[in-house]
């Protein structure tokens, strides 16, 4: 049994009426020390998933229409709110995307960790005030005694979104979701805080997903990966498999349009056309409008998932019919 | 950030906020101590010395009953400050929980938002005199008449802001670490609406002394016995041809404090915005 366990995943918008699906059939899962990397472009349905993880679809207009999430063999979907917050921030945590808005302004950072600590442990104030300082001191705060009194405006993004690993690993969960945390920061301390992510995780065993739209983020970080085009896993594999063997021609298309340094070229490929929004109907394979290799038979019927290779899961009807 | 330095920022260069702050503190002085300030009691009726002009020993006259208008006066700012803090308690109490349960459980916000519509939809003073005919007169029926209406305000105010609060990232941040609707509500949301709060405060301070001295002055406010500012115009206007100062000082106190309200309420306001704040801004 793995620590947590999608299963054909569905999440619906209702607009004007009409369920639109903008997630399906999305299935994988993570096991304990182990980085799940999710990788697509904006509104693939990434963060949706992720959302559905942690029980923040609770609006009446995105909601969660199938499918199963268990985590430790629970499943979340059916389980009690009451029960649900006692995991939440405890046994499995969240890193947004924006270390700028996701500390309340009115507290100290260290009574945001102190109150997290304390919900879920039985800790004495003072107690609780020494792990926190121990907290930032492991996420590399500076001045970690000082800086346990100071607001969220008086640090830099680096350092709240460090703040926010801290307070997210506060209880030593056993899963950690981290939805796009590098995203709004420049790219040296995007360095520094995947670093301490990778470095945190070999210390606590933790097990990791790690969302983005940057694959090379996704390849330096993750033991695997899984693509995902408008709502659907392309493809799923480990990160060795995956890159020396593309099946989907999605992937190829990402990685030939990401600019290398070292690499000599006039043009920068790049996937033709656009997604589709969500309200054009679309018959077959999701990605034939854009796809070189697409025949009658994609733009007519749904490919369904297929083992490529052992381990290695690819939604196309052609898998590793793709040239670079 | 302690009260000292906070009013230093808040009534640096601007004067007339500051008179009007200093007025308030005289204000609230004479409420406090209005038994060893008064010279008079502002009960005893003295039929000889009726209608006396302002001078020694009645620094402001006597009434047609013949009681000193000055101690009435001073006994009347106690009434104003207990009306306006009453008010405010009524109304941001009420009006607060209305509008932030409004925005958390939407769907009961659109019964209760929809309920504040209506109220919102009668002008205040005539929504006043309504609840108050329906009760009898006294202090209390007075502050929670007025506390009613401008609760309604304040549930809109309160709505929307918290509206705004639910959406930002913090909160679900809060949802992921596994806090209780109570938690959220109360540790995230509310420490983050004080600073408007605090600022609607001294609106409906200023605004409920100007809603009870038109009760007094149509005779639905305060009972005719309790020294009131409002009462004091009410019961002397015939008399503002014969002694008109029986009219001037009391709205002269009314004037210059609600006046010295708003200027506190604005320089509030503008210091605790962030938008108008240079320590955020940076530079």
């Amino acid at each position: 049994m793995a620590l947590l366990e999608v299963e054909n995943l569905e999440i619906a918008v209702s607009s004007k009426g009409k369920l639109l699906p903008i997630v399906q059939g999305v299935s994988f899962d993570v096991d304990d020390n182990e980085t799940l990397g999710i990788v697509g472009e904006s509104g693939c349905g990434k963060s949706l998933t992720s959302l559905a993880i942690m029980g923040l679809l609770g609006g009446t207009t995105v909601r969660i229409t199938n499918g199963n999430i268990r985590f430790e063999g629970v499943d979340l979907l059916t389980l009690p709110e009451k029960d649900r917050r006692t995991i939440m921030g405890n046994r499995m945590a969240m890193i947004f995307q924006e270390p700028m808005t996701s500390l309340n302004p009115v507290y100290r950072i260290g009574d945001q960790i102190i109150e997290n600590l304390r919900q879920h442990e039985n800790l004495s104030y003072a107690k609780a005030r020494d792990r926190a300082v121990e907290l930032l001191t492991l996420v590399r705060i500076p001045n970690p005694g000082e800086r346990v009194d100071s607001f969220p405006h008086q640090l830099s993004g680096g350092q709240r979104q460090r703040v926010m690993i801290a307070m997210a690993l506060s209880c030593d969960p056993k899963l950690l979701i981290a939805d796009e945390p590098t995203t709004a920061l420049d790219v040296t301390v995007q360095k520094e805080v995947l670093d301490l992510m990778a470095d945190l995780q070999k210390r606590m065993g933790t097990a990791i997903v790690l969302i983005s739209h940057d694959l090379g983020v996704i390849a330096e970080t993750c033991d695997k990966i899984a693509v995902m085009y408008r709502g659907r896993v392309a493809e799923a594999a480990s990160t060795a498999d995956l890159f020396t063997e593309l099946a989907h021609p999605y992937t190829r298309g990402l990685l030939n349009s990401i600019p290398f340094v070292d690499r000599d070229i006039e043009w920068l490929e790049a996937i033709p056309g656009r997604v589709p929004t969500l309200e054009e109907e679309l018959t077959g394979c999701a990605f034939h409008p854009r796809c070189a290799l697409a025949t009658d038979l994609c733009s007519l019927i749904v490919p369904d998932t297929s083992q490529f290779k052992p381990g290695h899961a690819v939604q196309c009807h052609f898998p590793g019919k793709v040239t670079s | 950030m302690n009260a000292v330095n906070f009013l230093r920022a808040t009534f640096k260069g601007r004067k007339l906020a500051t008179v009007g702050f200093i007025w308030l503190c005289l204000i609230a002085l004479a409420a406090i101590a209005a038994p060893l300030i008064a010279p008079f009691d502002p009960l005893e009726i003295d039929p000889v010395g009726r209608l006396a002009k302002p001078g020694w020993p009645n620094l402001f006259g006597t009434d047609h009953f013949g009681r000193d208008t000055f101690s009435r006066a001073i006994y009347g700012a106690r009434m104003t400050v207990i009306i306006g803090m009453g008010s405010v308690i009524v109304a941001l109490v009420a009006g607060g929980a209305v509008g932030m349960l409004s925005a958390y459980f939407t769907r009961l916000g659109h019964f209760l938002m929809r309920g504040v519509d209506v109220l919102m939809a009668f002008p205040a003073l005539l929504m006043a005199l309504v609840l108050i005919t329906l009760l009898e007169r006294s202090v209390y029926n007075t502050i929670l008449v007025i506390g009613i209406v401008y609760a309604t305000t304040t549930a809109r105010i309160l709505y929307g802001m918290t509206l705004k609060l639910k959406g930002e990232v913090f909160v679900d941040a809060a949802i992921c670490s596994g806090a209780g609707h109570n938690s959220i509500l109360f540790r995230h949301i509310l420490p983050n609406l004080v600073s408007p709060l605090l600022v609607q405060a001294s609106f409906i301070f200023a605004f409920a002394q100007l809603q009870a001295a038109a009760l007094d002055f149509l005779g639905l406010g305060l009972p005719p016995e309790v020294p009131s500012w409002g009462n004091m115009l009410s019961e002397e206007r015939i008399y503002i041809t014969r002694a008109p100062w029986l009219l001037i000082y009391p709205g002269m106190l009314i004037v210059l404090s609600v006046f010295s309200m708003n200027l506190v309420g604005d320089a509030l306001r503008d210091s605790i915005d962030p938008r108008f704040k240079d320590d955020i801004a940076g530079v």
